[in-house]
């Protein structure tokens, strides 16, 4: 049995709906201009918004079946405070949360393109977001049919809650009511890809209660110093790095709003929406793929440190290898479809989690140098996996001491179609969402340490190749700097990679606090009391 | 030997402030009103005195109450504190502080006991900051213990050496031979005068 009130735990927090079946995804921003009916509104959402709670997969595990659509909710601090939350209460939220992501865009690195000013027009308004829910459904006429559900509590109250305008979307519109996001199809089946091409989403955070299954914990938990490719190189990291009101990895309660009602079981959201320029991007790798021993696709996951099928380069370190890899472990896939019986599905399974397991069950130990999997390639820079405490003796308690607390679960997707045109301009890149219990400690340092900065790793300033917020000024040259390192072994010179243009620019989003079903209750009755 | 590690020389100094006024400022004032409109990286007057690493002057009031069970203490003073990593040997440093500073020192130190009276020059000035040092303890020096204008030529050099790199990869070793060579004819590695990183600077030139 679970520790965790799965019932009182928003369904995003333990769930990553798009793996779970639900391509279609959509985001709705609502401001507050009366509390009373705000609350009411809140009230009204409480009865769809979904748990945690496990679905019955196929008849044979416990739970009620999934869905047909999914609904969850988030507050600003803005938000909070038009719903009457009081000033106790508010005061007793982090500083960075209260913020929002606007003001904090230096930490960021939200300058020249991805400065607010560019931001869809949402994020430029005088009245600012107060609410975002999500809707995630198997199908679009689900998510539209609960989207016109929510709407229709609004008709006849235009005074009380209003539903905001300004994303932008196809066509060079700017003026939508919703953001639109998608698995991208490919042979009209979706796809786990994004718009550069990788597969995205693959190692996530395994924390203690997950009711996921255990062997999660497999590159997804921290590290314990023993081999990744074994149980034992795995434990689950502290509840608390992810969910208010539980143990962290400091061994402490995480900070958290007054009073504890409102903060247990919630934890806090970022959601950032990432345009990707596709055409740079794949103009890049065919220009330097030329010059890059083994070519465009080795290139490709020397940025990310994954091939584009999501096999990890320091495990499968040649193509040749990665396509094997992903041959085999799709035939593994299908022969639990085939399997004749029972007995037979069970080994198929068996087989298929071995399998699986390997996208996520390694380390850098025998990779120190980064000759498969370049130091500042973004997964490594993401999730070091204890690499930067190796070859430290003495000097940490545990082998993940510098990145156990910085993790973070991502609960991204796609948005727009890239297919027909691969160019810069047009609507396409990734909602980007990220949960963690501290967007300071958490999201923030990746982003700022991590992503735009490279001393940890000691790579003085230079940026991740994918992520990083390289010169983008008009007339300058892309200043972007990525060392493709050798083996301790080999006798080629390393390779840099050098001139690398800004790929994602950032058209807005905010820090949102992602609250229990308990706590989302009492904020609707008005009952919150920190005395 | 808390003062020093290898050839880098921590120094740390506390030169008490006369307690009156000037021109209906306090002296502690006047000194920290001075320190704010000091230039800073290449147009501070510190970017002139040879081999300074880092420096930095402020003033200090008083010690702080750190509540129970510690007792409230008060220094007798206020502090004009002046801590700086230097290289090489502090006389020598000194001296080159008072040939290329003297202005500056005579400004920022004017209301400190004693200075007035006693500091006209280069040996007196020496003379007078040794009696105002404390031991500099658990000194950490932060980068190597070669002379400044060696490390701001090995950071000039990196930095150009990067470029070189990036320029020349995948050429022929002739080719790289060649422009190897105008490499080191454009960068002078041997000549400390040639081309360098300025004394002072805090930030490459993004321009």
């Amino acid at each position: 049995m679970s520790m965790l009130d799965l019932h009182d735990i928003q369904g995003s927090i333990l769930k990553p709906y798009g793996r779970y079946g639900f391509p279609k995804a959509r985001f709705l921003f609502f401001r507050v201009d009366d509390g009373e009916r705000g609350r009411g509104f809140v009230r009204r959402l409480v009865s769809c918004i979904t748990a945690s709670t496990p679905w019955a997969a196929d008849g044979s595990s416990p739970g009620t079946p999934a869905p047909a659509v999914t609904t969850n909710v988030a507050f600003t601090y803005r938000g909070l405070r038009a719903l009457g939350i009081p000033r106790d209460s508010l005061q007793s939220f982090p500083d960075e949360f209260a913020m929002g992501m606007r003001d904090r865009r230096d930490i960021l690195g939200d300058d020249g393109k991805s400065a607010p000013e560019h931001w869809d027009p949402i994020w430029q308004s005088e009245e600012p977001v107060h609410i975002l829910i999500w809707i995630n459904g198997q199908t679009l006429e689900e998510v539209d049919k609960r989207h016109r559900e929510i709407r229709g509590w609004l008709v006849g109250d235009s005074q009380g809650v209003q539903e905001l305008v300004g994303h932008r979307g196809p066509g060079g519109r700017d003026d939508l009511a919703y953001q639109d996001g998608s698995a991208i199809y490919i042979d009209g089946k979706p796809s786990a890809k994004e718009h550069f091409g990788y597969t995205d989403g693959i190692s996530n955070p395994f924390f203690k209660g997950m009711n996921s299954h255990e062997s999660n914990v497999l590159g997804g938990g921290k590290v314990t110093g023993r081999s990744p490719h074994g149980r034992d190189g795995w434990e689950p990291l502290e509840t608390g790095e992810f969910l208010l009101g539980y143990k962290d990895e400091a061994k402490e309660n995480p900070e958290a709003p007054s009073p504890e009602l409102l903060a247990r079981n919630g934890t806090y959201l970022v959601y950032r929406k990432l345009h990707q320029n596709v055409g740079s991007f794949d103009r890049y790798l065919n220009e330097v793929g030329n010059d890059f021993p083994g070519g465009k696709e080795a290139l490709a996951a020397k940025f990310t440190g994954r091939w584009r099928n999501g096999a990890p380069i320091t495990t499968f370190p040649t193509e040749r290898e990665a396509d094997e890899f992903g041959a085999r472990w799709l035939r593994a896939k299908e022969a639990i479809v085939a399997a004749p019986d029972s007995a037979a599905r069970l080994a198929a399974k068996k087989q298929f989690g071995e399998l699986n397991a390997e996208f996520t069950a390694f380390d850098y130990k025998d990779d120190l140098a980064g000759g498969r999997c370049p130091i500042g390639s973004h997964i490594r820079r993401s999730n070091p996996r204890g690499s930067l405490e190796l070859g430290q003796k003495g000097a940490f308690d545990t082998p993940g001491a510098l990145s156990n607390r910085r993790r973070i679960l991502r609960r991204g997707v796609p948005y727009g179609d890239s297919s027909k045109e691969r160019v810069d301009s047009g609507d396409h890149g990734v909602i980007f969402m990220a949960l963690n219990a501290s967007i300071r400690r958490q999201f923030e340092f990746v982003q700022q340490q991590w992503m735009i900065y490279g001393n940890d790793f000691r790579l003085a300033n230079d940026k991740d190749p994918i992520a990083g917020n390289h010169a983008d000024a008009p007339g300058k040259e892309p200043d972007g700097r990525m060392v493709i390192q050798t083996g301790p072994r080999d006798t080629a010179p390393p390779f840099i990679c050098s001139r690398i243009p800004r790929f994602v620019e950032t058209r807005g989003g905010d820090y949102f606090f992602m609250p229990s079903l308990t706590a989302l209750r009492m904020i609707g009755d008005g009952s919150i009391d920190p005395t | 030997m808390g003062n020093q590690s290898g050839k880098a020389y921590g120094l740390t100094v506390l030169c008490p402030l006369r307690s009156d006024a000037h021109e209906k400022q306090s002296f502690s004032a006047a000194v920290r009103a001075r320190l704010h409109a000091l230039p800073l990286d290449e147009d501070s007057p510190m970017a002139r005195v040879p081999n300074t690493y880092l420096c930095r002057l402020f003033v200090l009031d008083d010690v702080p109450y750190q509540g129970e069970p510690a007792q409230s203490e008060h220094l007798k003073s206020k502090y004009l504190v002046f801590v700086c990593e230097l290289h090489g040997q502090l006389e020598t440093y000194l001296q080159g502080m008072w040939k290329n500073a003297a202005d500056m020192i005579n400004s920022i130190w004017e209301f400190c006991v004693g200075f007035k009276d006693d500091v006209r020059d280069a040996d007196t000035f020496t003379r007078y900051i040794k009696k105002c040092q404390v031991t500099t303890t658990f000194y950490f020096n932060g980068s190597t213990d070669e002379p400044l204008a060696e490390q701001l030529k090995a950071l000039y050099l990196k930095q150009e050496f990067s470029k070189f790199v990036i320029a020349n990869q995948g050429k022929s070793a002739a080719e790289v031979q060649r422009s190897f060579a105008e490499f080191v004819k454009a960068t002078e590695p041997s000549n400390l005068a040639g081309p360098s990183w300025r004394p002072g600077a805090s930030r490459l030139d993004v321009a």
